[in-house]
């Protein structure tokens, strides 16, 4: 199993992703949500959706809806973890402190 | 948008082959994951440009994801294995995507302007006196005797 890299690059579409999650940080979110949230194009979005995940700062999951009954596909849900939620915290609070975590 | 849909017009269909074809240069476990995640979200995308735009974004983020992928390890969902090396040990891993684009516009900028000057200096090769036709010189050796 490859080794968890939990450093990322923490760019400014980065922090504008990370803040809409630490808004509600037990919301899940779809991409299509974050991308209406946060504006962030979906070439640049999905790559960082992805690295935040191999990063273990999310985890994401299918959607529990029948999509028969819900009338539409089901989407990727995606949630801060408990180490992405104190790094994420970390990182603005490097910022209150005038220091990049 | 599905086929079914009233709504579904031939732009949705170009969206729906462009993020396949996109999701299909990434190894299968985590191509099939992204093609769903994509195309559901362009489901509930408004309008046929808006899905359009994330179609052709998809394409960059496949770019940015497959160069990713020597500094990142796949995600837990994605099971990592033989298919990341196949897509990613490229032999140019030294030079970043960033540094590939700089280098690509630079390119263009230099074919743009020698397309440009080639021309001109062509034309201005012919407009300007020969100097093998020896009228310059003789006239100079004229005066100096």
């Amino acid at each position: 199993m490859a080794k968890k890299q939990t450093d990322v690059r923490i760019s400014l579409q980065t922090l504008k992703v990370l803040e809409i999650f630490l808004e509600n940080p037990t919301q899940q979110f779809a991409g299509a949500e974050v991308h209406q949230r946060s504006g962030i194009a979906s070439g640049t979005l999905y790559p960082i959706l992805l690295r935040l995940e191999a990063a273990g700062w999310f985890v994401s999951q299918w959607e529990s809806i029948d999509p028969s009954v819900a009338g539409r596909p089901r989407r990727r849900l995606y949630r801060l973890t408990a180490s992405g939620l104190r790094r994420a915290s970390e990182v603005f609070g490097g910022f209150s402190r005038g220091v990049l975590a | 948008m599905s086929r079914q849909s009233p709504r579904f017009t031939k732009w949705d269909a170009i969206s729906q082959w462009l993020i396949r074809r996109a999701a299909r240069r990434v190894p299968e476990c985590l191509a099939t994951r992204l093609e769903e995640e994509w195309l559901a979200d362009a489901e509930s995308r408004a309008s046929g440009a808006s899905r359009l735009r994330l179609a052709v974004g998809c394409w960059w983020a496949i770019i940015v994801i497959v160069n990713d992928r020597p500094r990142f390890p796949a995600p837990q969902t994605a099971v990592a294995g033989g298919g990341w090396s196949a897509v990613t040990d490229r032999g140019f891993g030294y030079y970043s995507l960033r540094s590939g684009t700089l280098f690509l516009i630079l390119g263009l900028h230099a074919v743009l302007f020698g397309g440009l000057f080639t021309p001109l200096s062509h034309t201005h090769g012919s407009v300007a006196p020969s100097i093998s036709s020896g009228h310059v010189l003789r006239s100079v050796m004229g005066e100096t005797r």
